[in-house]
């Protein structure tokens, strides 16, 4: 049977598919004020956990690191919230603490680091620095990249690089580290010794000899690398930051 | 000359320490390491000259555990560098020999007419060997003092009238006022 085609049947469909876009949107807007509702409900909760265990995730930092998680699994950072509940709750205050703490130590060790330090050395120091007078509060790397990476709104001062294999370390001079200087970071850290050469970076990378000397090269001008003429088979360039007895050292 | 201890900084075990850095930040805190490093060492081995051409026999600039020098042209640098706070001067044109002063001349000859007002010397002879090497100095910090720091600093008194020395073939002494 042929199907009518007529004004009505036009216009039937036409109403048809108006109902249904009606209903759609309906519904598209109860799930959203569902959806509201849940997130309101969540975050009051949040709020009243944070609240509740305000101590405890000072205290602890597995807490801690978890509450974080949470809190950016419903885009909130307590860090940046500073007005309201959540300066309340002094979260964000602990990790201002922390980037302040994290400044004054790389302050502190710059003059013979170059600005640069593994953040194990940096906790290290840091913790000691805190006192024990923090009701022992244990701060971990997570707490402190955390810390670390709000002091990028200062510019490229400040830097978390990553080096591989979980370890980090925290650039405290201006300028930029591309990824070439970072491999060779990460070749350093892992080399058990305080220095890399073109050649081991050409053994170990595949680089070019133009391209591994002008990354070193760059690494002296920024003051993180010495040059050392003395070895007899090639330049070395050490990294006081990497250097044990450069890190142990207290003055 | 015995070698005392001297608690080397962690630089002195750093390869490129013996190495001058060309950046030059870094440069200069590696010049001042090393000034401060090299009084550090004269002060506690009394040394008081110091010959570049034999600076490797020092193991000041000699690091054999890690078999790195410093290039002599490098020490000449460093202590042209401590001679612009008083705290060395070449002995010659071709600064081949120089004075460390760990104390400047200043501060020894101040030492010395505290000693001399102490004990009431003044307007009394004293010869340069009892001022360096006698009974009453053991205890002091000049105690040793090499003769011709010794007479560099009494000029610094002597040019502001606080004594006068008498150097002759036979006796050098000098007189306090």
């Amino acid at each position: 049977m042929r199907r009518r085609a007529g004004l009505g049947a036009i216009q039937k469909h036409k109403l048809e598919q108006e109902k249904y876009k009606d209903k759609g949107n309906e519904i598209q807007e109860n799930q959203l004020e569902q959806m509201t509702r849940q997130m309101e409900v969540f975050k009051v909760n949040l709020e009243e956990f944070a609240t509740k265990h305000k101590n405890e995730i000072r205290k602890n930092p597995e807490f801690r690191r978890q509450f974080q998680e949470m809190c950016a699994s419903i885009g909130v950072d307590p860090l940046s919230s500073g007005k309201g509940f959540w300066s309340v709750l002094g979260i964000g205050d602990f990790y201002y603490e922390l980037a302040v703490q994290i400044v004054e130590v790389c302050l502190a060790t710059n003059y013979k680091t170059g600005g640069l330090i593994s953040l194990n050395e940096l906790r290290t120091r840091l913790i000691k620095a805190r006192g024990k007078g923090k009701q022992h509060q244990e701060i971990t790397q997570d707490d402190l990249i955390r810390a670390a990476q709000k002091l990028k709104i200062f510019g490229s001062g400040f830097m978390v690089v990553p080096v591989g294999k979980g370890q980090y370390m925290v650039q405290s001079i201006p300028g930029e580290l591309s990824m070439d200087h970072t491999a060779v970071l990460q070749q350093v850290t892992h080399s058990n010794q305080a220095f890399v050469s073109v050649g081991y970076l050409r053994r170990e990378l595949g680089w070019e000899e133009g391209r591994a000397k002008k990354a070193l090269d760059h690494m002296v001008d920024q003051g993180l690398a010495w040059l050392d003429l003395q070895n007899p088979s090639e330049k070395l360039y050490y990294f006081p930051s990497l250097f044990n007895a450069c890190i142990n050292s207290s003055n | 000359m015995s070698e005392t201890e001297v608690e080397w900084p962690w630089q002195y075990a750093f390869p490129p320490f013996f190495t001058l850095q060309p950046h030059p930040e870094t440069r200069s805190k590696q010049v001042s390491a090393w000034k401060s490093l090299i009084l550090e060492y004269c002060q506690k081995n009394k040394l008081f000259i110091i010959d570049v051409r034999e600076a490797h026999q020092l193991p000041l600039f000699h690091n054999s555990a890690i078999n790195r020098k410093l290039d002599p042209t490098v020490v000449v640098s460093i202590l042209s560098e401590l001679s612009k706070s008083g705290n060395a001067g070449a002995l010659d044109k071709a600064k081949h020999r120089w004075e460390i002063y760990w104390h400047t001349l200043e501060e020894w000859a101040a030492m010395i007419y505290d000693h001399v007002c102490d004990n009431g010397m003044q307007n009394s002879v004293l010869t340069l060997f009892e001022l360096s090497q006698g009974e009453d100095v053991q205890d002091k910090e000049f105690a040793g003092i090499h003769t011709d720091v010794l007479i560099k600093a009494l000029r610094v008194l002597e040019g502001e009238r606080k004594c006068e020395l008498i150097l002759s073939d036979e006796e050098q002494g000098v007189k306090f006022f």
